[in-house]
C-alpha cells in the first residue's frame, strides 16, 4: 500500500474487511469503492421480524482526507429512503455517532451496525415531525446541521 | 475570543433545529467555531517550548489573586510547557510529559515500550476492531521507537517534541491514549461505574466521552489513563478561589507522580518541578 495517504490506507483495510466479512444483510459495492476510495455505496436489507423486513436500502458514505479523524458523511440514497423518526425524506440521518460522538475508533462497519439497530428498534414508521421544513432548508451536507440528539430509544 | 451558546429555544425542537433564523444560525455558529479553532491552531502549538514559570505573571498583570498564586507556584516549579486548548490537552500533555520523563531512564523506557507493545491484543480482546486500533498502535510504537533509538537524551527529547507538534503523529498519540484509557475503564467497569453520573453505562461513557477526539477530560479520565500507563500524576489547580496557595491533587491518591500538570479551568499544561 505504498504511496497511499493514511486515510486511504485505513479505508482500503476497511473495504477489504467489509468485503470479506460483512455484517448480516450489509454489502458494499466494491466496484464503486475501488474506483474512488472516498465514496462508497452500501446496500442494506431490512432485518426480518422488524418493520423494514423485505425492504432494500442504499447508504452513501463520503470520506474526507482527514478520515478517520473526521466522521464520514452518511446519507440514505436511491429510491427507497426508510420511513423512520430519525431519517429525513432527503436521506439525512440524525445519529450522534455521525457527528458529536464520532471517534476514530469507529468504522464503516460500526456505523452500519448502528443504523441497522436504529431501524430494527423502530416501533412506528413515520418521518421526523420537522421533516418538511428541514428538507426544504437544510444544507446538502448533513454534517452542517447542528443536531440535537434527544431520544436513543427509537 | 467569543463563546457561542445556542439559544434555549433550540432545545425544544424535535430533531433538527426548526425555524429559518435558527437554521441559518447553525451555519453561522459552525463557521464561527471553525474560525476560533483556526485562530487557536495558528497561534498555539500542540506542545509548546519550555517557558519560565514566572512568565505566567504576565497573563495576570491586573489580578492580585493570580499573581500571588503564580509566585507560590514558582517556589516548586521552574518551568511550564503550554499545550493547545483543543479538548485533547490532557491526553496530549500527559502522553508527552510521561514519555519525556521516561527518556531520562533507559530501563523505565524499555519496560514501558514492552508494556505498550502488548497493549493492542488487550484492546482487541476487549472488543475493539483490529484495524481501527492498529493504525494508532503502530504510530504510537513507531514514535516510541524513533525517540528510543536516539542515544543522547536531549536529542531524543527534541525529536519527541517535534513529533508531538506534527499533527500526523500527535493526534495518533492522543487517540491511542484515549483508546487505552477506554480499555482500562471497560476492563474495570465495576469500579469505575461508581464515578459515572446518571444511568450511563461505562461502555456508553467511553464511546461518548473518552474515545471521541476533542472531548475534555475529567478526574475519571485521568485516573484511568494513569492506571493504563501504570503511573501517577500530580494536578496543580489554579483558579480565582480564595487563598494564596494552589491546590495539589495526586492521582491516584498517594502515588509518586511522574508527571505534573497545571490545571486552570478547562485546560491542562505541563509543569516542571525545581
Amino acid at each position: 500500500m505504498a504511496g497511499m495517504s493514511p486515510s486511504e490506507k485505513r479505508l482500503q483495510k476497511e473495504l477489504m474487511s467489509l468485503m470479506k466479512e460483512p455484517p448480516p444483510g450489509v454489502s458494499v459495492d466494491a466496484e464503486i469503492a475501488e474506483q474512488n476510495l472516498l465514496l462508497w455505496i452500501i446496500r442494506m436489507e431490512g432485518v426480518s421480524g422488524t418493520l423494514y423486513e423485505g425492504e432494500q436500502f442504499e447508504l452513501q458514505f463520503k470520506f474526507s482526507n482527514k478520515y478517520p479523524f473526521d466522521s464520514p458523511e452518511v446519507t440514505f440514497v436511491g429510491n427507497n429512503i426508510p420511513v423512520h423518526p430519525h431519517v429525513y425524506s432527503n436521506g439525512h440521518i440524525c445519529l450522534s455517532i455521525l457527528t458529536d460522538d464520532w471517534s476514530p475508533a469507529l468504522s464503516v462497519q460500526s456505523v452500519c451496525l448502528s443504523i441497522v439497530s436504529m431501524l430494527s428498534s423502530c416501533k412506528e414508521k413515520k418521518r421526523p415531525p420537522d421533516n418538511a421544513f428541514y428538507v426544504k432548508t437544510c444544507n446538502k451536507n448533513p454534517k452542517k446541521t447542528k443536531w440535537w440528539y434527544h431520544d436513543d430509544s427509537v | 475570543m467569543v463563546i457561542v451558546i445556542m439559544g434555549d429555544e433550540a432545545k425544544n425542537s424535535s430533531t433538527a433545529t426548526e425555524d429559518v433564523s435558527q437554521l441559518n444560525q447553525d451555519e453561522l455558529i459552525m463557521a464561527q467555531q471553525r474560525q476560533i479553532e483556526k485562530e487557536i491552531s495558528e497561534t498555539i502549538p500542540l506542545v509548546g517550548d519550555l517557558e519560565n514559570i514566572l512568565l505566567l505573571e504576565h497573563e495576570y498583570s491586573n489580578d492580585d489573586v493570580y499573581q500571588e498564586k503564580v509566585k507560590n507556584l514558582a517556589k516548586k516549579y521552574k518551568s511550564i510547557r503550554r499545550t493547545r486548548p483543543d479538548g485533547n490537552c490532557f491526553f496530549r500533555a500527559f502522553s508527552f510529559a510521561y514519555i519525556e520523563r521516561l527518556l531520562d531512564k533507559k530501563e523505565d523506557f524499555d519496560a514501558f515500550y514492552k508494556k505498550t507493545a502488548k497493549s493492542k491484543d488487550d484492546l482487541v480482546e476487549l472488543g475493539f476492531q483490529q484495524f481501527t486500533v492498529e493504525d494508532f498502535y503502530d504510530t504510537y510504537l513507531d514514535v516510541l521507537k524513533r525517540v528510543g533509538d536516539i542515544a543522547e537524551v536531549e536529542g531524543a527529547k527534541t525529536e519527541l517534541h517535534s513529533l508531538f507538534n506534527d499533527q500526523g503523529y500527535s493526534d495518533y498519540m492522543v487517540v491511542y491514549l484515549r483508546l487505552l484509557t477506554s480499555g482500562q475503564l471497560q476492563k474495570e467497569k465495576d469500579f469505575y461505574s461508581c464515578f459515572i453520573e446518571g444511568h450511563t453505562t461505562v461502555e456508553d461513557f467511553c464511546h461518548q466521552e473518552v474515545e471521541p477526539m476533542y472531548k475534555e477530560s475529567d478526574h475519571i479520565h485521568i485516573i484511568a489513563a494513569c492506571a493504563a500507563l501504570g503511573t501517577g500524576v500530580r494536578v496543580v489547580y489554579m483558579d480565582r478561589g480564595t487563598g494564596k496557595a494552589v491546590t495539589e491533587h495526586d492521582l491516584p491518591e498517594g502515588c509518586v507522580p511522574s508527571v505534573h500538570l497545571l490545571y486552570r479551568p478547562g485546560h491542562y499544561d505541563i509543569l516542571y518541578p525545581i
